[in-house]
């Protein structure tokens, strides 16, 4: 046998065997692997992990506000209530 | 065009209208100078948070609520120098132009060896909306404005007590607890 007829061989046109039609398009309907139940469970739950830990930084930090806010709100009182009652006494000091 | 005009009229009749509030202003360079400054700001939602923290501190936390309950702003500036003269009382022009404005009202003044106190007043239908101290010292200047109503009586009892103590929700009173003096000092 020559090489002609050797490639002529190898190269001769075969039919697909019975069902390979079939057989590509099941495989083109195999569900990806992001939408299995899975997959989905996992991303929502990754979701409510963050929206949660969101929630809380969230919640973290308005406590430190209204910690520090009220903190202050003592300390300007406080300097407000001095400077008020020196000036009182200042001024009946002077009246006696 | 006729409803622009309109509206415009109505915006500046309610601007017109709003009371004067004090802006402290001119004070800021000093802060640098000073070896103590104290620098707080409160507006009405700083306010409503301070309440609702302050209302789970006690009896402390429930007069100093009841204080601020009425209150719409509160801004001090304090600055403590260890030279004299670090201050000129011309910086505190803005403020008191602003404080002899219609509305407001001197209602003490002091004056003695280099150190000034002033207390003014704003009425509003015969109710306090307004209340500002100016205290200048040689090595000490204060400024406080208030908006809002407020009651001396009671803010007078706050002072003259030594460090007051800061109530914080679930801490017992007989815990020592730190000065609010750290607060903004800078």
């Amino acid at each position: 046998m020559n090489l002609e007829d050797e490639l002529r061989a190898a190269l001769r046109r075969e039919d697909p065997s019975s069902g390979f039609a079939q057989r590509v398009v099941a495989r083109t309907k195999v569900t990806p692997r992001s939408n299995r139940p899975i997959f989905r469970m996992a991303w929502a739950a990754a979701i409510a992990a963050m929206v949660i830990v969101g929630l809380a930084g969230v919640y973290q930090y308005r406590q430190v506000q209204a910690e520090r806010a009220g903190r202050d709100a003592v300390i300007a009182l406080r300097i407000a209530a001095d400077k008020l009652n020196i000036a009182r006494d200042k001024v009946s000091r002077r009246e006696n | 065009m006729r409803r622009i005009l309109w509206a415009v009229l109505i915006a500046a009749g309610t601007i017109a209208q709003l009371p004067a509030q004090l802006r402290i202003t001119g004070l800021d360079g000093l802060a640098s100078k000073a070896k103590e400054s104290v620098d707080i700001t409160l507006d009405p939602a700083m306010l409503q948070m301070a309440g609702a923290f302050l209302a789970g501190g006690g009896k402390d936390g429930s007069d100093v609520k009841s204080l601020i309950a009425g209150l719409k702003a509160i801004t001090v500036k304090s600055y403590k120098f260890t030279e004299t003269s670090q201050y000129r009382m011309e910086d505190l022009e803005p403020i008191r132009a602003q404080l002899r404005t219609p509305g407001w009202s001197k209602v003490l003044s002091s004056q003695s060896k280099g150190e000034m106190s002033e207390i003014y007043m704003r009425t509003d239908q015969g109710k306090v909306a307004g209340f500002a101290i100016i205290a200048a010292e040689p090595k000490e200047l204060t400024v406080v404005a208030i908006e809002g109503a407020i009651n001396l009586q009671d803010l007078s009892k706050l002072g003259g007590l030594g460090v007051p103590a800061i109530p914080v929700p679930g801490q017992s009173k007989d815990q020592p607890k730190d000065s609010g003096k750290k607060g903004k000092q800078e």
